[in-house]
């Protein structure tokens, strides 16, 4: 079977589209949901704004939530993979570490098999 | 001489001072802002001294005045509250080289002296007067305002600037030291954040009166519509952004009850103003703006952090001083744009004010009004550091450009801009500004 794998996305210094602009492009994001991936986004943008880039690239989200709200989502989605991927020892490692997701720097995430065809 | 600052006997911080002597005899005229950036380059046409020579031309020329009949210079020579350069850092040469410098290598890049100024502003050539209004443009108007009132300065140039460095916010300078000395070191050994002194008057604030945090949403929301319409801040220029209630209500907490945007975003910015008197700007290009008053407040706090108590006393004597020097009451109040950032102390602010009536406790629930650009009673219509960055200055620009009718989108509708309040920072230690469109 299918394993069911949830990416939670920072988007500044992680994202072409963040500000620092980061590793993982748009179209690599394209790739993993259409490979059936689970995807959303965690930042410190408001919600609304998480949101609104995503869709702006036509990328439909399952999730856009705070940093503190990983366990959320994890409660939320049923995956057998949670991993977030960010650019912050402080805002990225340590929020997924504590919520117990798997974590990736954007530059191992850009280099994965999850965002390449 | 190197500059100083200005001294105690030009700052009105006792209450019974009685109308100002220079009320209606001092005038604003001239705005002008550099780009704004979230952190500085490292190129030399964004450094903090490129952005302060362009605000401060930009003034002058907004104002219709030559560099040549500028008499006075009035600054604050700290241009951050954060972001210091780690001395393991090598120094920008190629940049400080290409300045005329002083004998401090980082004057110009993060920090900023009048001296550093007038040697790379050769056109101003008959400045006499210089004096610093330490920490804040809020401060540096008072000394400005005072100066021309008392003829030190006929036509001076005001400027507050700003500079950010990559990484974090107050992780350089003295916090990243293995120890400090003072009292910084009670505060920074247990790593609160900045906001949190703030964090805990707010927490008494709702527990005195059964306040919730989400009641600052409509606030929020407002400074940040209000920003956006501002084309000299940050996030009109960079992130237009919205703010949503579920946004703030869902940001992560920095120190609880104040939350991520309860926290303004550092910058790298410079705003210049002109001042001069009531008779001299007759002939300008742009519609004075006269000074009615300017007040201080000077408290120092028994403890660390000021109890809800000190700061409600000290922002009602803030306000009887600035309502005894202009003349006036809270109901000649078009408009207020008391500081914002951190935005938890706007209400204490204006509760002291007793802006629209409210009193202490009143002001979240006045929050839950009308209080946009169009209603009657428009709170922070600047936006202020929530709406388009840390600076400081934003309150200031949109008084003058509210009452003189160029603050665009912004302007408000509801009331006739005539009568204007705006400073701070801090509900015990700010300066103010009390601003109209006549000078009686």
């Amino acid at each position: 079977m299918t394993k069911r794998i949830l990416i939670s996305l920072d988007i500044d210094g992680t994202l072409e589209v963040g500000d620092p602009p980061g590793d993982l492009t748009m179209e690599m994001v394209r790739i993993a949901k259409s490979k059936g991936f689970i995807i959303g986004t965690c930042s410190d943008r408001p919600l609304s704004t998480q949101r609104k880039i995503l869709t702006q690239h036509d990328i439909e989200i399952e999730f856009a939530v705070s940093k503190h709200m990983l366990p959320d989502v994890k409660e939320q989605f049923e995956a057998d993979v949670y991993c977030h991927i960010g650019d912050r020892d402080d805002l990225d490692r340590q929020y997924a570490i504590k919520a117990d997701f798997d974590f990736m720097w954007p530059d191992e995430a850009a280099a994965h098999h999850w965002f390449h065809k | 001489m190197a500059t100083q600052n200005a001294p105690q006997s030009m700052y009105r911080s006792e209450e019974g001072l009685g109308i100002w002597e220079h009320r209606g005899k001092v005038a604003a005229v001239g705005i002008g802002h550099s780009p704004t950036e979230r952190r500085w380059d490292g190129h030399r046409d964004t450094s903090v001294g490129a952005l302060s020579i362009l605000a401060l031309r930009k003034a002058m020329e907004d104002a219709g005045v030559t560099p040549d009949q500028v008499d006075g210079l009035v600054i604050t020579p700290v241009t951050t509250t954060g972001a210091f350069w780690p001395e393991e850092d090598p120094l920008p040469w190629d940049v400080i080289k290409s300045y005329n410098q002083t004998d401090d290598p980082l004057d110009g890049i993060a920090k900023l002296s009048a001296e550093w100024l007038l040697k790379n502003m050769p056109e101003l050539t008959n400045v006499k007067y210089t004096q610093y209004g330490p920490t804040c443009m809020s401060n540096a108007l008072n000394v400005a305002s005072q100066a021309v009132g008392d003829g030190l300065t006929n036509v001076c140039l005001v400027l507050k600037a700003w500079h950010n460095l990559p990484g974090r916010y107050y992780q350089s300078g003295p916090n990243a030291h293995d120890t400090i000395q003072g009292t910084p070191a009670i505060r920074t050994l247990w790593g609160a954040p900045a906001c949190s002194g703030t964090a805990l008057q707010f927490a008494e604030y709702c527990r005195k009166y059964g306040k919730t945090h989400d009641m600052m949403a409509p606030f929020m929301i407002n400074s940040r519509r209000n920003g956006l319409m501002m084309p000299e801040g940050y996030w009109y220029q960079h992130r237009p952004e919205e703010l949503t209630a579920e946004d703030y209500e869902y940001a992560r907490w920095i120190a609880k009850p104040a939350n991520l945007f309860d926290n303004d975003i550092p910058i790298m910015m410079a705003g210049a103003y002109l001042f001069t008197t009531a008779e001299r700007a007759k002939d300008m290009k742009q519609k004075p703006v006269y000074i009615l008053n300017h007040a201080s407040s000077e408290a120092i706090p028994r403890s660390l952090t000021p109890t809800l108590d000190e700061v409600e006393a000290e922002t009602a004597s803030t306000a009887r001083k600035i309502y005894e020097g202009a003349g006036i009451t809270a109901a000649d109040l078009s408009f207020e744009n008391m500081y914002d950032g951190f935005p938890q102390f706007h209400q204490f602010h204006i509760e002291g004010l007793g802006y629209r009536g409210i009193k202490f406790g009143e002001a979240l629930d006045f929050y839950q009004t009308d209080i946009s650009i169009e209603g009657p009673n428009p709170v922070s219509p600047s936006g202020g550091n929530i709406g388009a960055g840390r600076s400081r200055v934003w309150l200031h620009t949109d008084s003058i450009q509210q009452i003189q009718g160029r603050a665009g989108a912004r302007a408000v509708t509801g009331v006739k801009p005539e009568i204007a309040v705006s400073g701070g920072p801090m509900p015990l230690g700010g300066n103010y500004t009390v601003w109209s469109a006549t000078p009686d």
